[in-house]
């Protein structure tokens, strides 16, 4: 038992988070497999014809071509969105380790209420509303950073902590201007972290539902997540089609994850140990 | 051509004083060590000349320019850290190169100059390399190339040799003194290893507590230290400092004695001097021989045998421990007596307040 135990315990959990995992995906493309009357049954049969060409084509064309401009908005928002995340995030940890003052709690209080207060809608529509930035793309690239910034800029600041100062100093003896120490020096020793938060971040900016439907109406505006919503209404029982557009907006996030998976769990821990 | 002129510099940390006051000129072309215990204040001072500490108070003058608020990129230095301060992401040749390009000079003036840096000290096969392939003494010698493309007028080393081996740090120490001589230029360095102050410099300023304590050549501060503190820190093994009483003053001759020392006559500046004043005695190890003679008597309490010399640690009859460096090998037994005796024109005399009594 005592040998035997682990190994049927790590078994168990293999088959546990495989159900977990991979059940709900097969069950996707099964789905996107089949054709309209029998996807509408949502049971885990093997699909009587193979249809996916055709859910594929009439998929991406429905509402004129509408998840193509979903695909673009939603590239648009993430790679900006997480530009300005990587680049402030890192700024402000920067600061927040190499220069204590006196506005350092302030600044770790108004970053810790970030991660803790629920953001209010109706008031950020209405400040949106006053600054014209309602509606439109780069309002919404302006919410997505200023919702995830707490979390990127609490990664950031323990891996700073953990650079010698003495690198600093050497790059302004050297005639380094403060943006010079921090792009040349300090940002690309900040790559473990800056890979985890570019992962991180992008999944969920992809992948954010509520933020693009409060803050981005109209159909010109759609982000990828929105079209799931778009066909669930109009074709609430085509959900052949429903599954067809899953399985296509799953694809962009999953890539990511695939390549960066390991440098992942490398910057979570990074800053944690001084190495 | 730059000289340092540092003209009552302060330096306060809220209400701490760290600094307090330094005055120093520095010639263009010397070599300069700042020593002193830790704490005392010497890498502040470096790193305020270097321009990465604000000046509280006074004056920093390198050259004939006034330096005080002058950015640390236009003072004509560059500085060589303890733990070398690499760029990690950078291969040598870029890490020596990084001022140079800040400085957007032309690519090839770039090229010649870091090639010529790397010729000087010998790392030409190592430029393709990241700081991370190299050994502890190849990243220092990184660091001070680093330094040399900068073709600076004054040089900054913070402790350069400390995270280097014993064998290593006496290469190093070897080629920093070759690089004084073949590039002319001044050169500040911190230490708090005494014989590095001892060996490269050519002028020693000791510092305690921020407050500059005796500034001199090597020698000088070796043979006629100013207080006590610079007795104590200056010269291995440290100089043995014995309490004593005054039994007469006269002229420029006082007569001193205590339990562990007969009577002795040692010439010193006597003013204000009188009989029945405590003073200190101070005698270097190596200033003490057997002597039947001798005005010193103890027990051997511990024997170091070096071969070429031999350290005697003896007790005195008041528990006063003695330090003697015996010239070659000697066998001694310990718990022997032992009697002692020393020039007197090699003893000094400190007064209450730790100030040296030279002779005039």
């Amino acid at each position: 038992m005592s040998k035997a135990g682990p190994i049927v315990g790590g078994i168990a959990a293999i088959v546990i988070s495989a159900l977990v995992f991979l059940v709900p995906f097969a069950f996707i493309i099964l789905t996107a497999f089949k054709d309209r009357a029998q996807a509408a049954a949502l049971d885990f049969t093997w699909p009587a014809s193979f249809n996916l060409w055709t859910n594929l084509v009439e998929v991406v064309t429905t509402r004129n071509w509408m998840l193509v401009t979903a695909f673009i908005n939603s590239t648009i928002l993430t790679v900006s969105s997480v530009t300005l995340l990587v680049v402030f995030a890192a700024m402000v940890g920067f600061i927040l380790a190499r220069r204590k003052s006196r506005w350092n709690p302030l600044v770790e209080f108004l970053i810790l209420a970030g991660l803790m207060i629920p953001p209010a809608v109706v008031p950020t529509i209405w400040l949106m509303q006053g600054l014209g930035l309602f509606g439109k793309l780069h309002g919404l690239v302006l919410i997505e950073v200023a919702y995830n910034l707490p979390f990127s800029i609490i990664l950031y600041r323990a891996f700073i902590a953990t650079i010698p100062r003495e690198l600093d100093e050497a790059a302004i003896i050297d005639g380094a201007r403060p943006l010079d120490v921090f792009f040349r020096v300090i940002l690309p020793l900040l790559w473990p972290v800056t890979v985890t938060n570019i992962v991180v971040q992008s999944v969920g900016i992809f992948n954010d539902f509520t933020n693009p439907l409060y803050y981005l109406p109209g159909n010109q505006n759609a982000t990828v997540q929105l079209t799931l919503y778009n066909f669930q209404s109009q074709f609430n029982t085509s959900y052949n089609l429903l599954f067809t557009n899953i399985l296509l907006i799953t694809i962009p996030p999953l890539i990511v994850f695939l390549f960066f998976n390991r440098q992942i769990v490398a910057g979570m821990t990074a800053g944690a140990v001084k190495g | 051509m730059a000289g340092l002129d540092l003209k009552d510099l302060r330096k306060n940390y809220g209400t701490v004083e760290v600094i307090k006051g330094v005055d120093l000129s520095i010639d263009h072309g010397e070599f300069v060590v700042f020593v002193g215990p830790s704490g005392c204040g010497k890498s502040t001072l470096l790193r305020m000349i270097a321009g990465l500490e604000e000046i509280t108070g006074g004056e920093l003058w390198i050259g004939d320019r006034l330096c005080n608020t002058v950015e640390p990129r236009d003072r004509g230095i560059a500085m060589v850290f303890q733990n070398y301060a690499l760029y990690p992401h950078m291969t040598v040749y870029d890490n020596v190169g990084f001022g140079l390009k800040l400085a957007k000079t032309p690519k090839a003036e770039r090229d010649r100059r870091i090639r010529e840096a790397a010729r000087i000290l010998q790392m030409e096969h190592l430029l393709q390399r990241k700081p991370s392939q190299l050994s502890g003494g190849q990243r220092q010698r990184v660091a001070i190339g680093r330094a040399i493309v900068r073709q600076p007028e004054v040089f900054l080393f913070d402790e350069p040799l400390s995270n280097l081996d014993a064998a290593l740090r006496v290469e190093t120490r070897m080629e920093i003194a070759k690089l004084h001589q073949d590039l002319g230029t001044t050169m500040v360095y911190v230490t708090h290893d005494q014989v590095e102050a001892m060996t490269l410099a050519d002028k020693i300023v000791v510092l305690d507590r921020g407050v500059v304590q005796q500034v001199g050549s090597p020698i000088e501060l070796y043979q006629r230290p100013a207080n006590l503190f610079v007795a104590g820190f200056i010269g291995s093994p440290k100089m043995n400092l014995l309490p004593a009483t005054v039994d007469a003053v006269e002229g420029d001759i006082v007569r001193v004695s205590s339990r562990d020392l007969a009577a002795t006559a040692i010439r010193a500046r006597s003013d204000g001097l009188k009989k029945g004043d405590s003073i200190t005695l101070g005698v270097r190890p190596h200033a003490l021989v057997p002597n039947q003679n001798g005005n010193v008597v103890g027990q051997v309490a511990l024997v170091e045998r070096l071969g070429n010399e031999t350290n005697v640690s003896v007790r005195l009859p008041g528990g006063t421990p003695l330090m003697v460096v015996l010239d070659g090998d000697r066998a001694l037994r310990l718990g022997e007596s032992i009697i002692l005796g020393f020039d007197p024109a090699q003893a000094l005399l400190f007064d209450q307040s730790g100030v040296a009594r030279e002779p005039l």
